[in-house]
């Protein structure tokens, strides 16, 4: 266990380090092997943050219109994963009906459902959360439910040598014991979220990160196409980051594992 | 509403020079406890012609090695199995009765606390399916820590706590709705031999404190022996009843009457009742 002094000196560390490399494999295809489209493969970092602080409120409002649409779809497909989690829970017959349907719609692949649903929903907004919410839903229902079958017989038998019933039963156990599971589900559905939100953004909306990915890596402007994958990364690392605080508020009694 | 008020009227020590209470609490006939093999094969006979009288306010110990049937016959009298024949009545009524009125207290062989609820609000869990109010499920719980001497650690999680006190928590929780009768199983066979002595006095201090039935199974004969008005000793394949003895060693006990020869006598007694077996 790393003291709060310890886990600041390892991420010094790795964030020293990646600057460092960054640079170094800049400057390598830049002045060592003089490739001619070194900016394009990798630029200096210093250059892209400078690029990011040039194109900074239109960077901000892309990022903030994909994201705000992905938190929407991510809290739609976080609660519909819940509820399914717990119809499943509740009865048998429904995990043996559903399951196997929910595992083949992750089979579908994203690319290929967007320009279905943005054909059916003729709306970039509500297309871009329909996806989100597909992209979450499925991990959350899934760790949720192995949350909720893996409660301990004996914690069950103790509400059951006091006759509870079923509501108190899931009140006061069920859903308590599987938080921790529904946060690892939630933490793989984040950043998915943000990825889908993007995806949808290139099917040929008007704004959004994804389009500033798209029209500056077609247009040659490779400070600002760089700007854009920074400011993308850093979009799932916060939807990640948002998560893990929520982790923390809702289950205090963790804190010795993390 | 009868029940609340019950839970607020204190405690009454037991008087050791009065004639005890001869009241059957308990009664057990004939009762047998076969478990299918799901997969096809034998089905095994866990409890094989179980007679036993169990009186009120009495601390009676099930005793014997793995397999002979004493957990089963304690989760029958819970109501937590079914058994296969014979006849369990508690009060009169069936166990299913009892624990619908919600009159049983578990002690599980783990503490089985839950790990998001502070020792408080452990503690607090088997009130609230009663339905009290808050300020009365607020003092109850600090009388039942103060019992059990854990009243520091209200606001701690479980992980906060060495197993000793967890367990103490978990016996706490059992008391807290005052129930009729306290079914242990094997609470303390997880504990160092310390703790578990520190732990044999607490519990005699409680039962002397509170009147209840005890039925607490173990398989440790000097735990059983110190702790018991009798021990049921337990044999294996099937499980039945090889003997039932009246330990005379008087109350309140202490850790002196750990050092009698009466003590000695009773183990030794008890430990050859298996050699026929």
């Amino acid at each position: 266990m790393l003291s709060k002094k310890e886990k600041y000196q390892v991420n010094l560390v790795w964030t020293i380090g990646i600057i460092l490399v960054w640079e170094l494999g800049a400057f390598f295809l830049d002045k060592v092997t003089h490739d001619p489209m070194a900016g394009t493969k990798l630029p200096y970092l210093h250059n892209v943050i400078i690029s990011i602080a040039q194109n900074f409120t239109e960077l901000i409002s892309a990022a903030g219109l994909t994201f705000s649409r992905a938190v929407i779809g991510f809290a739609f497909g976080a609660a519909i994963g819940f509820i399914l989690a717990l119809i499943m829970s509740l009865s048998k017959i429904a995990e043996k009906i559903a399951l196997p349907y929910l595992i083949i719609s992750q089979m579908i692949p994203v690319l290929g459902l967007a320009p279905i649903i943005f054909t059916l929903a003729r709306d970039m907004n509500i297309s871009r959360i329909i996806i989100a919410a597909y992209i979450t839903f499925f991990p959350v229902a899934v760790n949720m439910l192995s949350g909720l079958n893996s409660v301990e017989n004996d914690k069950k038998e103790l509400l059951y040598s006091y006759a509870a019933k079923k509501k108190s039963i899931y009140y006061k156990l069920m859903i308590p014991y599987s938080l921790p599971y529904l946060f690892a589900g939630l933490k793989i559905a984040a950043p998915m979220s943000i990825t889908a939100s993007i995806l949808v953004d290139m099917l040929g909306s008007s704004g959004g990160i994804g389009v500033k990915l798209l029209y500056s890596l077609y247009s040659g402007a490779k400070d600002v196409f760089w700007g854009s994958v920074v400011t993308s990364a850093l979009m799932g690392i916060l939807s990640y980051g948002i998560v893990i605080l929520f982790e923390k508020i809702c289950i205090p009694w963790r804190k010795q594992i993390t | 509403m009868n029940m609340l008020k019950e839970i607020e009227t204190e405690f009454q020590e037991r008087d050791f020079s009065k004639p005890r209470n001869e009241n059957i609490e308990i009664k057990i006939e004939n009762l047998s406890m076969v478990y299918q093999d799901k997969n096809g094969g034998e089905p095994v006979t866990a409890l094989k012609d179980v007679n036993l009288e169990i009186k009120e306010g009495e601390f009676i110990s099930l005793l014997g090695p793995s397999g002979c049937g004493k957990t089963t016959l304690l989760r029958i009298i819970a109501d937590l199995l079914q058994h296969t024949s014979g006849k369990v009545t508690v009060r009169g009524q069936s166990p299913r009765d009892i624990r619908l009125q919600k009159k049983y207290g578990f002690v599980f062989q783990n503490p089985v606390l839950y790990d998001w609820r502070t020792v408080r609000r452990n503690v607090c869990m088997p009130m609230e399916l009663l339905g009290m109010k808050k300020p009365e499920r607020t003092s109850q719980v600090s009388k039942m820590l103060d019992l059990v001497g854990l009243s520091d650690f209200g606001k701690h999680y479980p992980y906060e706590l060495s197993g000793g006190m967890q367990q103490r928590v978990g016996i706490a929780r059992a008391l807290a709705i005052n129930p009729e009768i306290l079914l242990m199983d094997e609470p303390f066979s997880a504990l160092d031999e310390f703790t578990r002595e520190k732990l044999h006095e607490d519990l005699l201090n409680i039962w002397n404190k509170t009147n209840k039935t005890i039925v607490f199974v173990t398989h440790n004969i000097a735990e059983a022996v110190f702790l018991s008005d009798r021990v049921v000793v337990l044999s294996p394949h099937p499980g039945r009843v090889s003997a039932v003895i009246d330990i005379n060693i008087p109350r309140p006990r202490n850790m002196e009457s750990k050092q009698t020869p009466q003590f000695y006598d009773y183990i030794t007694k008890i430990r050859n009742s298996f050699e026929g077996v």
